[in-house]
């Protein structure tokens, strides 16, 4: 990725209540020079204070347009909310772990956290990169609470374990979880594709009515409401091609859904 | 305090002054003839001045409204402004949070609101959150036409015990007048069941939507209360549905009427609803051509339209069955409301989209029904707020009613879905409002419906609520630039209220608490005692709340405006 301007955020003093980021991300302040960080304020809680006053900054290069920036944050952002929220474009690196809403509503360009995310990371996500090296919580790549549009592009990766509800209303992109997974991953959703490939404890895919969940791991507990269709090879789903033999579930019927459900044949032999 | 308002140009439909340039005078909260030299002078010269605005129907305050702010989180995230000058923070688009509905409608010139569907059972938190809206005036309107003692007494043809019932229930519920919903529907509801029509009787009761409108009607003016009866037909929503309006409006054609304060006997509310010919949704059309032709010809009905903003809302109504079926048809989530005795209320967010032919149908009907209507103080400027929009559209609804190249404009762009020049005859109609004619169904129309005799008009002795917009009537051509016009009658230049200066160039600079206004019904304390004696048995086997705690104290409504009628036969 091209990146002329690196803006690096070492923490100095983490602060109890959580500093909110959602106005420090590229499209915004691709042209800030150090000073213009050194005057903003930060919003935390219902008071702003100097990002100073938290942070030590430096800023190397140039840039003229969001694509063209680096942001790195260097410390535990374990109370930074809204890291790369609603971002389009350009690049941040969390070296640490981030706190809630990271990279909600995010459009486009890419966010690499190098710890673990709290709940709510990619939340409405439209497009754009998450990638997350240790676990998440929950209602990752979830909507907004109350509404039922979630999810509906781009693509989210976890290294680690995520938590409940991951990809709750996800209507579009792709959320691929290398470790186990908590309950109710996929519910509601009407398209797009979750991959786990670790260990799901129950009900993947409540309430789905459209779209895949592939679980390469073993599960503890299915709904109800999936109707098996038998023993799959080397399945296709959504252009990508897996290797082994997969349970196909088809669901949720409770509301005549049409999603698909891979459960690895190996590891769930007690379902066949 | 005296003031002056200089030079405007005045549209005061109530008392024939349309466009003409003149000084309007207010001192101590009210309008008057003359003022002393002392007087401040407020310069507006050249600019529209009009009575502040009278809202004849929305959903402000009360049970459905929390339901809705607690199931619709995704909606109070729109619309968050923080705190600012006088304003405390707001949020909410289709439900705004309390003190958002005041300043919002203060921000469009309004003085007055009426919250149209209060149940009794419930109206001490309407109260209770009337109290939370500053600077409008509120209206409540409890519902009656789905009660068990009305029900009651119309199974037994009882028509002054009604009269004696809704006497007294205005003064324990501190309500305004009679609002009926879908007349023995929503009671069906309890049933799992809804009425068909206008003739199709309620299970158990064996009492229909007709015999409970016209006693309503009957009783309504054996009281001569200020308003009539405000009813929402049977049969909202559905294809077909205009022959039940009309039947609904026809029914009480030989009710006579008895008082001097308004001219009609029944006022129909968001009639665009209730307008719809065909058998189902594929082959819906406008039924407004006969709606309107029947409020043409007919003086003793007014309505309000209830016109789709082409907005995602939420619909909120006392009519439950109606909600259930959008809740089927849409897929969308539901929330059930069921008052015990009284009503039913639903809740389902809804998405009204000019690609979708629905609702771009049902925008059409709804400015159908504005253009058909030649009488513009039979017809009113509401949304159902929020039902059909939200009340901050109002002004987009004035720009659409001012400019047929703008309504031709978005039907050839395709802003609309085809269905709306389609299936209705909206393309052929090139009526356009002037500012007369804004000001009657924004502000002197909706007064005069209500037999308010203290605001709707700029007449000396009247409460001083006036609206003053940034917009010289002799320099724009409304029909070309529906934009400024928008943007004007969004934000107010003035809005005073009670003769203090709330809004100044669309800025809320100052709060004033909302009052409340009900009807006390005098001559009438014989018979409300009797009729209490007879419902007490019932109401302490059925209602699970004692009569002590379902009365609404004085201390509800801080500011109340008593509105006094002498009952009479």
């Amino acid at each position: 990725m091209l990146n002329l301007k690196t803006i690096t955020l070492t923490l100095k003093k983490k602060s109890q209540i959580a500093l909110e980021f959602d106005e420090l991300i590229p499209d915004n302040i691709y042209n800030w020079e150090k000073s213009d960080f050194e005057e903003y304020q930060v919003p935390v809680g219902n008071s702003r204070f100097p990002l100073t006053d938290y942070f030590d900054i430096d800023v190397d290069g140039t840039a003229e347009s969001p694509e063209e920036v680096k942001m790195i944050l260097d410390g535990d952002m374990g109370r930074v909310k809204y890291i790369g929220c609603k971002m389009g474009a350009g690049e941040i690196i969390v070296n640490g772990d981030a706190d809630l809403h990271c990279g909600a509503e995010m459009i486009g360009g890419k966010i690499t956290v190098n710890g673990d995310a709290e709940s709510y990371a990619g939340r409405e996500m439209k497009g754009g990169e998450l990638t997350i090296m240790g676990n998440t919580r929950e209602f990752c790549g979830c909507s907004y609470i109350g509404d039922w549009r979630g999810m509906s592009g781009g693509k989210i990766t976890i290294q680690g374990n995520a938590g409940k509800q991951l990809g709750e209303c996800l209507s579009g992109g792709e959320i691929y979880v290398k470790g186990d997974c908590d309950i109710l991953a996929g519910i509601h959703m009407t398209k797009g594709f979750i991959q786990i490939d670790g260990n799901v404890t129950r009900w993947p895919g409540g309430q789905m009515k459209n779209g895949n969940i592939l679980i390469n791991g073993r599960l503890g507990t299915l709904l109800e409401g999936f109707v098996q269709d038998g023993v799959v090879t080397d399945p296709d789903i959504d252009g990508k091609a897996f290797s082994g033999k997969y349970i196909k579930y088809t669901g949720d019927i409770a509301l005549n859904g049409k999603g698909g459900l891979y459960l690895n044949a190996e590891k769930n032999r007690d379902l066949l | 305090m005296e003031y002056i308002l200089k030079n405007g140009i005045v549209y005061d439909p109530a008392n024939n002054v349309a466009g003409e340039k003149k000084d309007v005078m207010f001192k101590d909260g009210k309008i008057v003839d003359n003022v002393s030299s002392d007087a401040k002078i407020l310069d507006v010269t050249d600019k529209i001045v009009m009575p502040a605005g009278v809202d004849p129907h929305a959903h402000v305050a009360g049970p459905k409204l929390v339901t809705g702010r607690i199931y619709r989180p995704e909606d109070s995230r729109k619309g968050v402004t923080a705190k600012k000058g006088v304003c405390r923070s707001e949020s909410g688009f289709s439900i705004p949070s309390c003190p958002a509905t005041g300043y919002r409608y203060s921000r469009m010139g309004y003085g007055t609101v009426t919250e149209a569907a209060v149940p009794p059972l419930e109206a001490k938190h309407t109260h209770e959150e009337i109290m939370a809206i500053p600077n409008v005036d509120v209206t409540p309107l409890p519902l009656f036409g789905n009660n068990w003692f009305v029900l009651q007494y119309v199974k037994e043809g009882q028509i002054e015990e009604i009269a004696a019932f809704i006497s007294s229930w205005l003064k324990i519920v501190k309500g305004y007048g009679i609002k009926i919903v879908n007349p023995c529907g929503s009671e069906a509801w309890g049933w799992g069941m809804n009425v068909h029509g206008i003739d199709d009787p309620a299970p158990y009761w064996d009492v229909t939507g007709r015999e409970m409108v016209r006693a309503l009607s009957q009783a309504n003016e054996m009281l001569g209360l200020p308003h009539s009866i405000h009813v929402h037909p049977n049969d909202l929503g559905h294809p077909g549905n205009f022959p039940t309006t009309v039947s609904t409006m026809d029914c009480v054609k030989d009710v006579e009427k008895n008082s001097s304060v308004r001219n009609q006997t029944i006022h129909i509310t968001h009639a665009q609803f209730h307008s719809y010919g065909g058998t189902s949704w594929r082959d819906a059309e406008s039924g407004a051509g006969e709606v309107a032709d029947y409020v043409n010809k007919n003086k003793h009905v007014t309505c309000d339209v209830g016109q789709v903003t082409l907005d995602e809302t939420t619909t909120m109504t006392a009519d439950a069955p109606m909600e259930y079926d959008l809740s089927r048809l849409n897929g969308l989530k539901w929330a059930n409301k069921d008052i015990e005795l009284e009503t039913a209320a639903g809740l389902v967010p809804f998405i009204y989209s000019g690609k979708a032919p629905v609702s771009s149908l049902q925008w059409a009907i709804g400015l159908e029904l504005f253009l058909k209507i030649e009488d513009p103080w039979q017809v009113c400027l509401t949304t159902d707020h929020p039902n059909a929009g939200p009340f901050i559209r109002y002004p987009r609804i004035i720009s659409w009613l001012m400019s047929n190249q703008r309504r031709q404009e978005m039907m050839d762009n395709r802003e609309v879905h085809p269905w709306s020049h389609k299936r209705t005859s909206l393309a052929t109609l090139d009526r356009e409002y002037d500012f007369n004619e804004i000001a009657i169904i924004t502000r002197a129309a909706a007064a005069k419906i209500y037999g308010y005799q203290d605001r709707g008009e700029l007449t000396p002795g009247y409460n001083a609520d006036i609206a003053v917009y940034d917009l010289n009537p002799n320099d724009i051509d409304p029909s070309k630039e529906p934009a400024a016009i928008e943007q004007a009658f969004g934000n107010a230049m003035y809005t005073i209220k009670d003769g203090q200066i709330l809004v100044k160039d669309g800025e809320v600079v100052q709060i004033k608490p909302s009052q409340t206004i009900w009807t006390n019904v005098q001559g009438y304390e014989e018979q409300e005692k009797m009729i209490m004696e007879k419902v007490m048995p019932t109401f302490n086997r059925y209602y699970t709340v004692k009569f002590e705690n379902y009365k609404v104290h004085d201390h509800y409504l801080p500011n109340p405006i008593e509105v006094k009628v002498q009952a009479s036969k």
